[in-house]
């Protein structure tokens, strides 16, 4: 696969859903975790300063409502949005098109989601004062990408699977696997991504109770393992993604 | 260039494509067909798009499904819409030739000269959020020929164009057949195929009812019943004429005897003979209508002819 095209494929896409109604959605997203920490920040309890506290929140904000928004909202519907709208045909009828497109578009939502992660994310980090600070935000930065990487790639999976009521199933998936059995102590969790983003904050903030939380609920892998896994389970994901949309039959137009 | 072989297409329990057998060389054809009749399910097995249920499809020697490289060599405008509002024809074009693997620079060169081709150039920097259904179509056809295709696939291109547009885009399609570029044309208007070509695939049902020139076709029609309707007061007073006829099939009087169904196999002994009968006997005839010009009834009396129920 040609990175030039793929960037070409990128540019495109972000060229063609940059509309109003994407940068609302996209402002809507940077400011939602901002409105909240500034809404504790003003009406809690002001000598509370607990970085483990505000850190949490703001992971629980970022990486897994920011990101998982925004990527419901842009991943998932990557192929479902062209075959609804009858456009798939022009894009299925270029040599590498069905690959290329998906992949461009699978990183022009790893983009869009990523971009609000981080302005939220700093915004937030800045409002959280001294229970911030640079460490906090690279490791929540470095969180929302790998979330971003992966959880996209799972809802560009499920858009392929599933172009009909494609979204009604990302919700379902993403609220039964990644939100309720990535909490169950059992080794079904190790297969959500949301346990391995948990085990990397855990492991890099070194914080007394996230440890305890997540060695009770899994195990005690290293950092390197879980990111490996992260980034195995995207390319194999998205691979899986590719392998699907080059071998199926897309609906191409009302019957004629 | 296109062979089918025995090549039936299933959707579920719905046949879109059944037992097609047809083998074309290079050049331009018709493919002509009432709406549902199957064309689109014949574009999509020969561009690749669906693979056949049963049979073999090859293109250029090969299989599309199989091989998407094959599709550097076809272009497709289909009959559905393009829905990109805030791009520009130019910027859309230029990205489908890219997708192609052709260069930036040869990409942007050979959109502006399709879209110079299909008189989009003093347009295509707009978005084609505020096009014209017939810029849009131009557009579509823009993007199919930019790659420079040798084969050529048209769905219904003539959608949503003005009496201008159509004769443009007649002048380039035929300009295009004369460059060497073979055109597979669907259309269920029968004379927008005849101003590009005189051959003919004539499909209904999944099936391939007929093919050949418009002279073939013209034949297999006349030699199937086919039903003339003529309506006037004077109309039972042709019944004695008509009894006599060994090519008619069927006489039904209708409408308080004022409507005249006659099923017939050849209309033309119908033509020549019915115009003498009025003169001679001074009837008074209000309406002479064949229901198979309308292009459906054509098809179900092929169809008819094809399951042999006609023989």
């Amino acid at each position: 696969m040609n990175p030039l095209l793929v960037i070409d494929v990128v540019r495109f896409e972000i060229r063609r859903s940059l509309s109003p109604g994407r940068v609302a959605i996209w402002s809507i997203l940077v400011l939602f975790p901002i409105a909240l920490m500034t809404a504790v920040r003003l009406l809690g309890n002001q000598t509370s300063e607990s970085e483990e506290a505000w850190g949490m929140a703001l992971y629980f904000l970022v990486p897994e409502v920011v990101c998982l928004l925004g990527l419901l909202l842009w991943a998932t519907p990557a192929v479902s949005t062209e075959v609804e709208g009858q456009t798939w045909i022009y894009l299925a009828m270029r040599q590498s098109g069905r690959n290329l497109v998906l992949v461009g578009k699978y990183l022009t939502a790893v983009l869009w989601s990523c971009s609000a992660a981080f302005v939220a994310t700093t915004v937030c980090t800045i409002i959280m004062g001294s229970a911030g600070g640079i460490w906090l935000w690279c490791v929540i930065c470095i969180l929302s990408l790998l979330s971003c990487l992966a959880h996209a790639a799972l809802y560009v999976l499920i858009g392929t699977v599933f172009f009909r009521r494609t979204m009604v199933t990302a919700v379902f998936y993403t609220l039964v696997v990644e939100y309720v059995l990535a909490f169950v102590p059992a080794m079904a969790n190790r297969l959500t991504i949301n346990y391995r983003l948990r085990g990397l904050l855990a492991d890099w903030m070194d914080w007394s109770t996230a440890r305890t939380v997540t060695e009770t609920i899994g195990g005690q892998e290293s950092a390197w393992v879980h990111i490996v896994v992260l980034l195995a389970t995207s390319v194999a994901l998205l691979s899986l993604s590719i392998l699907r949309l080059t071998w199926t039959e897309l609906p191409t137009q009302q019957e004629g | 260039m296109i062979q089918l072989e025995k090549v039936s297409k299933l959707y579920g329990t719905v046949v879109g494509a059944n037992d097609l057998t047809v083998e074309l060389g290079p050049g331009a054809y018709g493919v002509v067909g009432p709406n549902g009749s199957g064309k689109t399910t014949l574009i999509n097995l020969l561009t690749g798009q669906l693979r056949p249920t049963i049979g073999k499809v090859t293109v250029f020697s090969q299989d599309p499904w199989r091989n998407r490289k094959l599709l550097r060599r076809i272009g497709l405008c289909p009959a559905t819409d393009v829905l990109y509002p805030n791009v520009s024809a130019y910027e859309w074009v230029t990205y489908q030739v890219r997708l192609h693997g052709l260069s930036p620079a040869d990409s942007k060169q050979l959109a502006t000269e399709s879209l110079a081709q299909v008189q989009m150039t003093d347009n295509m920097h707009r978005p084609m959020g505020e096009y014209s259904l017939g810029m849009r179509q131009r557009t579509k056809i823009a993007q199919a020929l930019a790659h420079r295709p040798e084969l050529l696939i048209l769905d219904e291109p003539y959608n949503g164009l003005d009496p201008v547009g159509r004769h443009d885009m007649t002048q380039l399609l035929i300009k295009l057949g004369e460059q060497g570029t073979s055109l597979l044309f669907a259309s269920h208007v029968l004379h927008e195929i005849e101003e590009i070509t005189s051959s003919f695939l004539l499909i209904h049902g999944g099936r391939l009812l007929a093919s050949g020139t418009a002279r073939e076709v013209e034949q297999i029609i006349a030699d199937i019943p086919q039903e003339v309707i003529l309506i006037g007061p004077d109309v039972p007073r042709l019944i004695p004429y008509l009894a006599d006829q060994a090519w008619v099939d069927s006489i039904q009087l209708l409408a308080e005897r004022t409507e005249l169904r006659i099923g017939l196999r050849d209309p033309s002994n119908l033509y020549q003979s019915v115009a003498d009968w009025i003169s001679k006997d001074q009837l008074q005839i209000d309406q002479f209508q064949t229901a198979n010009s309308n292009l459906a009834a054509v098809f179900e009396s092929l169809l008819r002819h094809h399951r042999g129920e006609s023989k």
